[in-house]
């Protein structure tokens, strides 16, 4: 029998019970709607924190003082904490010859205050490698530099909400703020960066990182941001990093040492397993769907067994009743999927409008899938039936009333 | 019983039985039929209900296989032929007509007839051309855009009969095919059936009614799954 002909016989019984077509393909379109919109939100989380994430730089080692133990017991009592100093710092500058920069950072949190305005904010003191090394710059004036930091200079950049909240839209290029008391004069403005995972890092203000050491009272460092030059050395680099402190401390692992990849790497294996299991979740309405239609399908059987019979005794062969009724199910599971590809990237499209807040993406992975999983759960679900009627013998089909 | 004509016959039965399996008994549909038909017979199978008739036309239009004896059709050893090789002949060489008319509802006179040639590959438009050449064969050419429950008794069974011709075929079986007609409708519906075996369809139809059967050229008798002689029938029946 003729392909065409074949699909024109299968349409015609689906617009024969239209109603029914519809509630039974319903259970398709709501399975591939959902699998559609949830792994658009699992997806759409994933870019919302690569986002994030995003100009903090997958190169980037951080070295922080004290150990994280991952096994053993308690801490020794005694046991000697280092702390990370500019001794560190240089010393990796000096003999990292992997890296492209190394950047100390002091962090305190201090009054900045302009005339009568003023705001606790957190400071940062760093050298002129922090700029690079962490992807912020600043839009007007200019960053610490290398003077600033030998000099021990009473000079500070803004970070964008501090500028507003002290000068509003007034010039603050060299005007005076006091940071704990001490005068400093702004040099530069940073360009605007927004809000990263919760921290506002346009609410930070930078100053020269021995300044800092001096404001702060403390030769102690908080980090020091380490960016390798080439992304492939991330782990060589790491290690290098390793060997050197370990020496600097007296062979005392007391630091550690993360990279962004790693964390990022981590996080994004969780999102993605999300994903996964929201995909796997309203994949099993698609199935509850297919269930749907082998029902139906058996119903449509029965009711038409003598159609099955009719169409034996002139000749149709066995093949081409169980083509018949596959092609039934699978139309009814393919046009389900397609209006479900539509009303799923829709309703990703409306929430997208209507709630900006929560993040969606539609990935044409999932619309693809989604879609071909409900063909085959058609053709699936549709084989037992499609046997059923084609097994039939004509004689007792042809009875059948 | 063979046949006064000459030559091969179309159909030839020897010794063909049929055993149902109903539950633990074996039931005796058919038993030792021997039966020769050949091209352009009009042969009337007579026999109260559950003689077997129904059985024998069954097994004659290959919806139905013998469980002994052998059938060949055109030569053609029917009996050990796969259930798609028996659709395929049904298709080519077998024209149906059934008491309840079994037209499908929701499809058109037009589609019902096209239905023979839909299985036998035919494309559209020679599908359309030639059902309606079958339409207008039994006079019912103004009809074909009507669905098939919108027609009446007589004209159900007519578009049942083009459906038959549609595809040629060599023989046409008929059961009861006045079962379910008034008696003008029947007789129309006869008269049909003798103009095609003038014009040199083969036919076995299939009775209980004498008067029906009488239209046929020859007539056999069947009762309890046996061929019987005429005389032999009256007094069995009397």
């Amino acid at each position: 029998m003729n392909p065409l002909d074949l699909i024109a016989v299968a349409l015609d019984a689906l617009r024969a019970n239209r109603l029914r077509s519809a509630l039974t393909m319903l259970g398709v379109i709501i399975g591939v709607a959902a699998v559609i919109l949830l792994v658009s939100l699992g997806e759409g989380t994933k870019n919302y924190v690569e986002e994030q994430f995003a100009g903090l730089g997958a190169n980037i080692l951080i070295v922080t003082p004290g150990k994280i133990e991952t096994r053993g017991g308690p801490p020794v009592i005694g046991a000697a904490r280092h702390k990370l100093t500019l001794d560190d710092s240089r010393l990796l500058e000096k003999k990292g010859y992997l890296f492209g920069g190394v950047a100390p950072v002091v962090l305190g949190t201090a009054e900045v205050r302009s005339g009568s305005r003023s705001r606790n904010v957190t400071v940062l003191g760093v050298t002129p490698e922090f700029s690079p090394v962490r992807n912020i710059h600043v839009e007007v004036g200019s960053f610490v530099t290398d003077a600033d930091v030998e000099a021990k200079r009473r000079v500070c950049m803004l970070g964008r909400t501090v500028k507003r909240e002290l000068f509003g839209s007034a010039n603050a290029l060299g005007q005076v703020v006091k940071i704990s008391g001490a005068r400093f004069r702004v040099m530069g403005v940073m360009e605007r960066k927004g809000v990263s995972l919760g921290f506002d890092i346009d609410d930070i203000a930078f100053i020269p990182v021995r300044t800092a050491m001096d404001i702060f009272d403390t030769d102690a460092l908080v980090e020091i941001l380490v960016s390798v030059r080439n992304k492939n050395d991330i782990d060589s680099g790491k290690e290098l990093a390793r060997s050197l402190l370990f020496k600097n401390h007296n062979r005392h692992e007391d630091f550690t040492i993360t990279n962004q990849a790693a964390i990022l790497s981590s996080l994004f294996t969780i999102l993605d397993t999300l994903t996964y299991v929201l995909g796997g979740i309203a994949a099993i309405s698609l199935l509850v769907g297919g269930i749907g239609i082998m029902n139906i399908m058996l119903v449509t059987v029965t009711e038409r067994t003598n159609e099955i019979g009719i169409r034996k005794a002139v000749g149709a062969r066995n093949r081409d009743i169980l083509l018949q009724f596959l092609l039934e199910s699978t139309t009814l599971s393919a046009s389900g999927g397609l209006c479900g590809v539509l009303v799923g990237t829709s309703g990703a499209a409306a929430i997208r409008v209507l709630v900006p807040k929560i993040p969606v993406s539609v990935p044409p992975w999932a619309v693809l899938l989604a879609f071909t999983f409900s063909v085959f759960v058609g053709i699936f679900f549709g084989v037992y039936p499609a046997r059923k009627a084609a097994a039939l013998h004509p004689i007792e089909a042809l009875r059948y009333e | 019983m063979g046949s006064a004509a000459g030559g091969e016959p179309l159909l030839r039965l020897r010794g063909v039985g049929k055993v149902y399996e109903a539950g633990e008994h074996a039931v005796v549909g058919l038993e030792g039929i021997d039966l020769d038909i050949h091209p352009g017979d009009f042969l009337a199978v007579m026999g109260p209900s559950g003689s077997g008739k129904s059985t024998l036309m069954n097994i004659l239009g290959c919806l139905d296989v013998p469980t002994t004896g052998s059938y060949e059709l055109k030569g053609t050893p029917v009996s050990s032929l796969s259930p798609e090789a028996l659709a395929a002949i049904r298709n080519r060489e077998v024209g149906f007509i059934f008491q309840v008319f079994h037209l499908l509802p929701r499809y058109t006179a037009l589609r019902n007839v096209e239905l023979p040639l839909l299985y036998a590959g035919v494309g559209k438009e020679e599908r359309a051309q030639r059902a309606l050449e079958a339409l207008r064969a039994v006079g019912l050419e103004d009809r074909k855009g009507h669905l098939s429950n919108q027609l009446s008794g007589g004209q159900k069974q007519k578009v049942a009969i083009a459906r038959a011709l549609v595809n040629r075929p060599s023989l046409l079986l008929a059961d009861e095919p006045t079962g379910n007609l008034d008696s003008r409708s029947g007789e129309e519906l006869m008269a049909i059936l003798a103009r095609l075996n003038a014009e040199g369809s083969t036919i076995v139809l299939v009775t209980h009614d004498l008067a029906i059967a009488r239209n046929a050229r020859r007539i056999v008798y069947i009762v309890d799954g046996r061929l019987v002689t005429e005389d032999r029938y009256r007094e069995l029946r009397g």
